[in-house]
C-alpha cells in the first residue's frame, strides 16, 4: 500500500483540453432546453428534487470510473446497491429500528459494499477472470443474496434517516452536501499517485508492469472503491425510498457505464476521469426529464430516450476524434 | 321588437354558456407506469386516457400526462417527482414497489396532491388504492376449479414471480379456496414468472411428472401456455384449468370447448382509479369505513368472471378488437358514487 501511494507520478498524460468538456457542454444545452420546457427548473425545490433523483447514479458512476480507467468493467454495481440496501434496512430493524440503530446499519451496509467489490477484485485481478463475465456472475450472486436477506420489498427505516436525507443541513440540501463531497473526493484522488498508476495499468499494461506497479493490487483497489461507491448510492436510495427492495438498482449497471463513457472516459482504459462521469450521470438524468417535459406520447418515451443517449455517445466520439 | 327579444335571448344564452365555461372544473392528472412490455399495461393507460376524455361531457376538463417506461422503483420515484414539480392535481400510479414510495407520497400530500395507486397496493398512508383484491381474484377462480372437480382430485398450480406482493396475495387466495375442500390435493406449486413460454414449459414438466392431474390453477397469460401443453398432451378433455382474458385465448377456448374459467383483472383499473380521483377532487367525501385491505387504504372494485356460461358474450365484446385485447371493466363515475357520501 505504502509503496504505491509514495511512488513517483507516472503515466499521466497532459492533454490540451479536459476530456469532460463534451459532457459538460451537452449538460448545459440540456439544462437550457429543460429550462425552456419547464420554466420553474431553477426553483430551489425543483433543483433539490432533481438532484435527489440523479444522485445514486452519479455516485455509482464515480466508482465505475475507477474500474474502467484500469481497463476493467463492473456489471454488478446494481446488485451490490440492492444488497447494501436490504442489508442496511435489515440491520437497522434488527438493532431496534430507532434513530440510534441507524449508524450501525449504515456502517454494515458500506462494509458489505466494499466486501462485494473486493470479491470482484480478487476474482479478476488474482484469479484472472474476464471482468465482464465475472461481474455478470457475481451480480447474479449478489442479487440472489439480496433476495435471500429480504424476499419481499418492505421494512421501513426510522423517520430520522429519510427526513435528514430529504432535508437541509446548515441551510444546504443534504443531497448537495453529498454531491460536493463526491466532487472533492474525485479532485483529491486526481492528485494521488493511485489514479495515475490505475491509468497506467489500464492504458499500458506492459509499461506499468515494467515500472514496478503492483497491478493486481491497484485493480483490486479500484473494484473496492467501486463497491464502496455502490454502497454510498444504496444508502442514498434507502434515504429516498425509506425501505428495502431487493429488486432496486437494476438500471444502475448500464446507466453508470453510459455515464462514464459520456463523461469522456475510454472503455479501453487509461484515459478519462471521474469529473466527466459526474457530468455524464447528470446528463443522463436530464435526458429523462427533457423527454417528460417535452410531452411526448408515452408509446415513444423509451424509444426517444434511447436515441438521445445514442446520439450523445456518438457525438462525444465524433468530437473526440477531431 | 322581435329582434330585440331575440338579441336578449341570444345574450342570455351566451352569458349562460360563458358562465358555465368559466365554472368548468379542470384537473391535471399524472399517470405513472413503471413497466412496459405487456399489452395489458398499454391498454390500461389508453383506457385511462379515454376515461379522462369522457369527463368533458360532464363539463369537467381532465388533462392527463403520462410517464411510462421500464424503470426500477427509484426511477419511478423520479417520475412521481416530475409530476410534483409540474404541479399536477393528482397522481395515479401502477407502482413497482409496495413501500418505496412512502417518502415521495408524503411529499406529494404536503403539496396538496392526491395519490391513487392502482393494480398493486402500496403501504403509504398518504395514498389510497383503487383496484381489485388480488386475493379475492385468486379465490374466485380456485373456488370454480374446486367445484368443477366436485371437490376432489389432484391439482397443480403455476404462479408468477416468487416474492412479488401480488403473487403472494394470490397464493393465499387459492390456498384458502382449496382448504375448504379437503379432498383437493395440491401436488405441486411451480413458479413461471408470468411468462407464457415458461408457463408452457412448467406445464409440460408437470404433466410428465404427474400422470394423474385433474385440475390446474394458473395465473394470467401463463394460462395460454399451460393450455397449449395440455392440448399437446391430448388431455384437454380430462383436465379443468383456469384460463386468461385475452381475446386470442378466448377464441382458442371456444373453438376447443375447453373446461376453463378466468377471473378478470381488468386493464380498466387505472380508468376506475381516475374516475374516483376526479370525484374526490370535485369535493366529494369518502363514505366512512370504505377503506380496507392489508394497509387499510384500499377500495376494492368488482372482479368480473368468465366461464363457459358467458364466454360467448365476452367474445362478442371482443369482436372488433385485436387479439391481444383483454376483457375489461371500468367503474364509471355513476358506479363510483357508492364510494362517496
Amino acid at each position: 500500500m505504502k509503496s504505491i501511494l509514495s511512488a513517483p507520478k507516472s503515466g499521466s498524460t497532459v492533454s490540451k483540453r479536459p476530456v469532460w468538456l463534451v459532457a459538460f457542454g451537452s449538460l448545459v444545452a440540456l439544462v437550457l432546453i429543460n429550462w425552456f420546457l419547464q420554466p420553474s427548473f431553477f426553483d430551489g425545490m425543483v433543483m433539490h428534487s432533481n438532484l435527489t433523483t440523479f444522485l445514486p447514479l452519479t455516485l455509482v458512476a464515480i466508482g465505475q470510473t475507477f474500474v474502467i480507467m484500469g481497463g476493467d468493467i463492473d456489471l454488478s454495481v446494481g446488485s451490490i446497491a440492492a444488497l447494501v440496501n436490504v442489508v442496511t434496512v435489515t440491520v437497522i430493524a434488527m438493532a431496534g429500528g430507532d434513530a440510534a440503530s441507524v449508524p450501525i446499519g449504515l456502517l454494515t451496509g458500506l462494509v458489505v459494499g466494499v466486501l462485494c467489490g473486493v470479491f470482484n477484485g480478487l476474482l479478476i485481478s488474482y484469479l484472472r477472470l474476464q471482468p465482464m463475465v465475472a461481474t455478470f456472475g457475481t451480480g447474479i450472486i449478489f442479487s440472489a443474496l439480496a433476495l435471500w436477506v429480504m424476499p419481499q420489498a418492505g421494512l421501513s427505516v426510522p423517520e430520522v434517516y429519510w427526513m435528514t436525507y430529504s432535508d437541509f443541513v446548515l441551510g444546504v440540501p443534504t443531497v448537495l452536501w453529498i454531491l460536493i463531497a463526491g466532487f472533492l473526493f474525485v479532485l483529491f484522488m486526481q492528485r494521488r499517485p493511485f489514479e495515475s498508476h490505475l491509468k497506467a495499468v489500464g492504458g499500458n499494461r506492459a509499461g506499468a508492469f515494467q515500472s514496478g506497479i503492483n497491478m493486481s493490487f491497484v485493480r483490486l483497489l479500484s473494484f473496492a472503491l467501486c463497491g464502496l461507491f455502490s454502497g454510498f448510492a444504496a444508502l442514498c436510495l434507502t434515504g429516498e425510498t425509506a425501505s428495502g427492495d431487493p429488486l432496486i438498482g437494476q438500471s444502475l449497471a448500464m446507466g453508470s457505464i453510459s455515464a462514464v463513457v459520456l463523461g469522456g472516459t475510454m472503455l479501453s482504459g487509461g484515459v478519462g476521469g471521474a469529473i466527466g462521469s459526474i457530468f455524464g450521470a447528470l446528463l443522463l438524468g436530464m435526458i429523462g426529464n427533457v423527454i417528460f417535459f417535452a410531452g411526448l406520447p408515452f408509446e415513444f418515451q423509451t424509444l426517444v430516450q434511447g436515441l438521445i443517449v445514442l446520439a450523445a455517445l456518438a457525438g462525444g466520439v465524433l468530437v473526440a476524434r477531431k | 321588437m322581435m329582434k330585440k327579444w331575440f338579441l336578449a335571448a341570444t345574450m342570455l344564452v351566451a352569458a349562460g354558456v360563458s358562465a358555465s365555461v368559466a365554472n368548468a372544473e379542470s384537473f391535471k392528472i399524472g399517470l405513472s407506469n413503471g413497466w412496459v412490455g405487456s399489452e395489458w399495461r398499454t391498454q390500461m393507460i389508453e383506457e385511462a386516457q379515454a376515461a379522462a376524455e369522457a369527463w368533458k361531457d360532464k363539463g369537467v376538463d381532465v388533462e392527463v400526462v403520462v410517464q411510462s417506461g421500464n424503470v426500477d422503483a427509484q426511477g419511478q420515484v423520479g417520475q412521481v417527482r416530475n409530476f410534483i414539480n409540474q404541479g399536477v392535481d393528482a397522481i395515479i400510479i401502477d407502482p413497482n414497489s409496495p413501500s418505496a414510495f412512502n417518502p415521495v407520497f408524503a411529499q406529494a400530500k404536503r403539496r396538496g396532491i392526491m395519490v391513487v395507486a392502482t393494480d398493486a397496493e402500496v403501504s403509504s398512508k398518504d395514498a389510497i388504492y383503487v383496484g381489485i383484491d388480488q386475493k379475492q381474484w385468486a379465490y374466485q377462480s380456485a373456488k370454480w376449479l374446486a367445484e368443477t372437480l366436485d371437490g376432489k382430485g389432484n391439482v397443480v398450480t403455476i404462479n408468477g414471480v416468487a416474492g412479488n406482493p401480488a403473487n403472494e396475495m394470490r397464493v393465499a387466495g387459492y390456498k384458502e379456496a382449496f382448504e375448504a375442500h379437503p379432498d383437493i390435493k395440491v401436488l405441486n406449486e411451480a413458479n413461471a414468472n408470468w411468462d407464457q413460454a415458461q408457463g408452457q414449459q412448467a406445464m409440460q414438466n408437470l404433466l410428465a411428472t404427474y400422470p394423474d392431474i385433474q385440475g390446474v390453477w394458473v395465473q394470467d397469460g401463463m394460462a395460454a401456455g399451460a393450455w397449449r401443453s395440455i392440448m399437446a398432451a391430448d388431455k384437454a378433455s380430462q383436465i379443468a384449468a383456469t384460463g386468461e382474458i385475452r381475446k386470442d385465448f378466448m377464441v382458442t377456448w371456444k373453438e376447443n370447448g375447453l373446461n376453463s374459467a378466468a377471473s378478470v383483472n381488468p386493464p380498466g383499473v387505472m380508468a376506475s382509479a381516475l374516475n374516483v380521483a376526479v370525484m374526490k377532487m370535485q369535493g366529494k367525501e369518502f363514505k366512512d369505513g370504505i377503506f380496507g385491505g392489508v394497509y387499510g387504504n384500499a377500495i376494492y372494485i368488482p372482479i368480473p368472471f368468465i366461464d363457459n356460461s358467458n364466454l360467448d358474450e365476452k367474445l362478442e365484446e371482443a369482436k372488433d378488437k385485436p387479439g391481444y385485447w383483454s376483457v375489461t371493466d371500468v367503474v364509471t363515475p355513476e358506479e363510483a358514487e357508492e364510494f362517496f357520501k
